[in-house]
């Protein structure tokens, strides 16, 4: 694996079962790293709340186990163990009387002993993470009388203000409009780039492959998938797990390709045995290169990256790094006029690669990645 | 980290710099650390004294601030005053008794706070969990059974948990949707521990116990002296400091479950003490002076309103308007009419159109 990241959470063999109900979750195995998002997608009742509750020791595994930093997190001190991992709950389960600094400032419960009330220093950071997520004007407003999407930010500010290193979100971006969602993702996309894990649950496949560098799927009869997006977000684990003839599109914008996954038809049963191919000529095509639905076709392509953050610049490295194998050649200048950096790499390898590489790319906020490919 | 990506966040930058840090939320007398700004505190501290003060000169014998401070102050240099009548009214009669009314009222309130945010609910209170009645009925068993006020309290403690315990097990395990049940499965174990207290009632030996059962239920102030009150007066205070010393923490009680355990916190150990505190206060409060309702749900909601809902001003408010409030209405009790009114008779005629009042004139709050 890429020895550039550490581990931050692995789960081993994690099954669960309800008390005397079916099976939900079986042999789950996910590990990620710092500054990796990875979305965990299912229907209704597959599991994916009792997935995160599991993974945070709310509901003890039937057997198997998470590991945070190598570290089982059962039997793990709650003051520790909440130090390094936060829990953003959905909106509408929240407790919600408290004005939105005071909501931020209990993120710091941890750190602040039984007696002792908020110091300076974490009053500073409550004010500092509600300034980075935008969400400062809403410090005196009481959490009742803010919006939806407002009230997941400050959720994810109270998250944050314990300064953890995992984030773990429960359907953030549901309920909630597009502009809201965006400002959701945003959010979740610099944490990862600022370094901390997150793991989010959703109910869109597309915000998986948008944001995500991995991807759990869960189907409803217990089986899992877990790997990076591109391979694990496809339209054949989509029509096993929820049961839908979905189409993955490509959209392109001035910037980037963006994936999207358009649902179809409801795909009977017996199709979901079967699994046959949805035509779907042209839609996935868009780029008019080599598709082939195994991936293992063996491509020629230019990636180019426009980006004007340097820190980022060290990100784009260790992705070539880890992907070296694939590198023809590469040709990077800073243009120091308009603070930009433009890179252009090429690769050789199976088309399947090559989309990860880009799809990893395209992950990091404020970048702008395009690949074409050699006809 | 560098989050001004954010869509929000560029827009908004300019409207933060506007917005200093010492601003405070609309209508709350909280700053935004949710402390108590610094004249607030001072008016806080000194409301019970001067209630405590005026209360002392009024009665039937009307005796003026500087009179009482006179013998006050004589009384703590271990001199007596010219007058016996006016030292008697005031140190014998009337100050043993204002004690009882501020630190009932303190207690009552506080834990009546306690109780809103453990079930994250603005009705639960000591009397519509039950806790009064239980404690009444084991108040009412101790008395039955002729023990002394120690007993009498450690009987209604003990009853007052079991209320509370069964208002619990009834009514809880359904998230925060299923709040109401909580209310509900109270007023079920109020009314139950209530039909206990007939039964006594019942059983009672009708020339000397009934009256003194009776008259004990409907709440008065009227038996305090330093006898009662150092007996009563430790589990209060015990239970004021407790809830003053942890009150930050207080913050995660409404909370949702993973919400707490998510807080790093040991949530279950700060439930079980919050409730265990606040059940003992209620039955010393009831063991002393009977069930003297609305307390503990007009005065936490009043403080809710000014001070909003972190604990941390909520607390110091709660115990402070507590006790003028009890103060104020006992000095009403024993001073309106030649008979005394019992106390609970009036808290509820003062207190129900004042609720009312604020009610509708805040539109409403939350726990």
């Amino acid at each position: 694996m890429d020895n550039y990241r550490e581990s931050v959470l692995r789960i081993e063999n994690g099954s669960f079962a309800y008390k005397g109900g079916r099976r939900v979750l079986r042999n789950i195995n996910i590990d990620i790293g710092a500054g990796e998002v990875l979305a965990v997608l299912g229907p209704n009742g597959a599991g994916k709340t009792t997935m995160l509750r599991c993974m945070m020791d709310m509901l003890r595994w039937d057997s198997g186990q998470s590991m945070l930093y190598g570290e089982d997190i059962h039997g793990m001190p709650a003051k520790k163990l909440w130090s390094r991992m936060a829990y953003v709950p959905q909106a509408r389960s929240a407790a919600s009387s408290y004005t939105a600094f005071q909501t931020v400032l209990l993120g710091r419960s941890s750190r602040i002993g039984v007696f002792a009330s908020p110091s300076d220093r974490d009053m500073e950071i409550a004010e500092r993470v509600m300034k980075q997520l935008g969400i400062y004007e809403l410090a005196d407003k009481p959490c009742y009388a803010i919006s939806g999407g407002e009230l997941q930010m400050v959720l994810i500010a109270r998250a944050m203000a314990a300064e953890p290193r995992l984030l773990i979100l429960d359907e953030p971006e549901s309920n909630l409009d597009f502009r809201n969602q965006l400002v959701v993702l945003d959010a979740i996309s610099a944490l990862a780039s600022d370094g901390v894990a997150c793991v989010f649950n959703t109910h869109y496949p597309a915000h998986a492959l948008q944001r995500a560098g991995k991807s759990l799927i869960l189907t409803r009869d217990g089986r899992s998938r877990f790997g990076s997006t591109m391979s694990v977000v496809t339209e054949e684990n989509i029509r096993e797990a929820f049961g839908v003839n979905a189409v993955i599109g490509e959209v392109e914008t001035a910037e980037n390709i963006l994936r999207n996954v358009v649902p179809v038809s409801i795909s009977s049963a017996s199709q979901r045995e079967s699994s046959p191919r949805v035509d779907h000529d042209g839609s996935s095509g868009a780029s008019g290169s080599c598709v082939d639905q195994n991936g293992s076709e063996e491509c020629i392509a230019s990636i180019t990256l426009i980006f004007d953050s340097n820190e980022y610049a060290d990100r784009i490295n260790r992705l070539m790094h880890e992907y070296e194998h694939l590198l023809i050649g590469r040709m990077g200048m800073p243009y120091r006029k308009r603070g930009l950096h433009i890179i252009n790499a090429n690769v050789d390898g199976r088309r399947e690669e090559i989309e990860e590489l880009t799809h990893r790319m395209g992950l990091i906020p404020g970048i702008s990645v395009k690949t074409t490919y050699a006809r | 980290m560098s989050l001004t990506t954010d869509t929000t966040g560029k827009t908004k930058s300019s409207i933060n710099n506007s917005t200093g840090s010492g601003s405070r939320s609309r209508g709350s007398g909280a700053g935004r650390s949710g402390r108590l700004p610094a004249l607030w505190k001072i008016i806080l501290i000194i409301m019970p004294f001067a209630a405590a003060l005026i209360a002392l000169g009024i009665g039937r014998m009307q005796i003026s601030p500087g009179e009482v401070l006179e013998v006050l102050r004589l009384r703590l240099a271990g001199a007596h005053a010219s007058s016996t009548l006016i030292e008697k009214t005031v140190m014998q009669l009337r100050l043993p008794r204002i004690l009882l009314a501020a630190l009932v009222g303190a207690g009552l309130s506080v834990s009546g706070c306690a109780f809103q945010s453990l079930f994250a609910n603005p009705l639960a209170t000591p009397d519509t969990l039950g806790v009064a009645s239980g404690a009444s009925f084991g108040a009412a068993l101790g008395i039955l059974m002729g023990f002394g006020l120690v007993g009498v309290q450690l009987t209604g403690l003990a009853m007052g948990g079991a209320a509370v315990t069964l208002t619990w097990l009834a009514g809880s395990g359904r998230g925060r949707d299923g709040l109401s049940y909580i209310v509900l499965s109270g007023i079920m174990i109020g009314s139950l521990f209530s039909a206990l207290v007939s039964l006594i009632k019942y059983v009672a030996d009708e020339e000397s116990q009934l009256p003194a059962i009776t008259y004990w239920l409907m709440g008065g102030l009227d038996k305090a002296n330093y006898h009662t009150l150092s007996l009563g007066a430790p589990v209060i205070i015990a239970g004021i400091l407790l809830f003053s010393l942890i009150r930050w923490r207080m913050n995660l009680l409404p909370l949702t479950d993973d919400e707490a355990k998510a807080s790093g916190v040991d949530i279950r150990l700060l439930r079980a003490v919050t409730i265990i505190s606040a059940t003992a206060v209620t039955a010393s409060c009831v063991s002393m002076c009977g069930q003297v309702g609305w307390v503990g749900l007009l005065i936490p909601h009043m403080c809710r309103m000014i001070f909003g809902n972190n604990h941390l001003s909520l607390i110091p408010a709660s115990v402070s308007l507590g006790a003028v409030f009890m103060i104020a209405v006992d000095t009403a009790a024993r001073s309106i009419s030649a008979a005394e009114i019992p106390v609970s008779i009036l808290t509820a005629i003062i207190g129900a159109p004042f609720f009312i009042m604020l009610m509708r004139r805040s539109g409403g709050w939350r726990v």
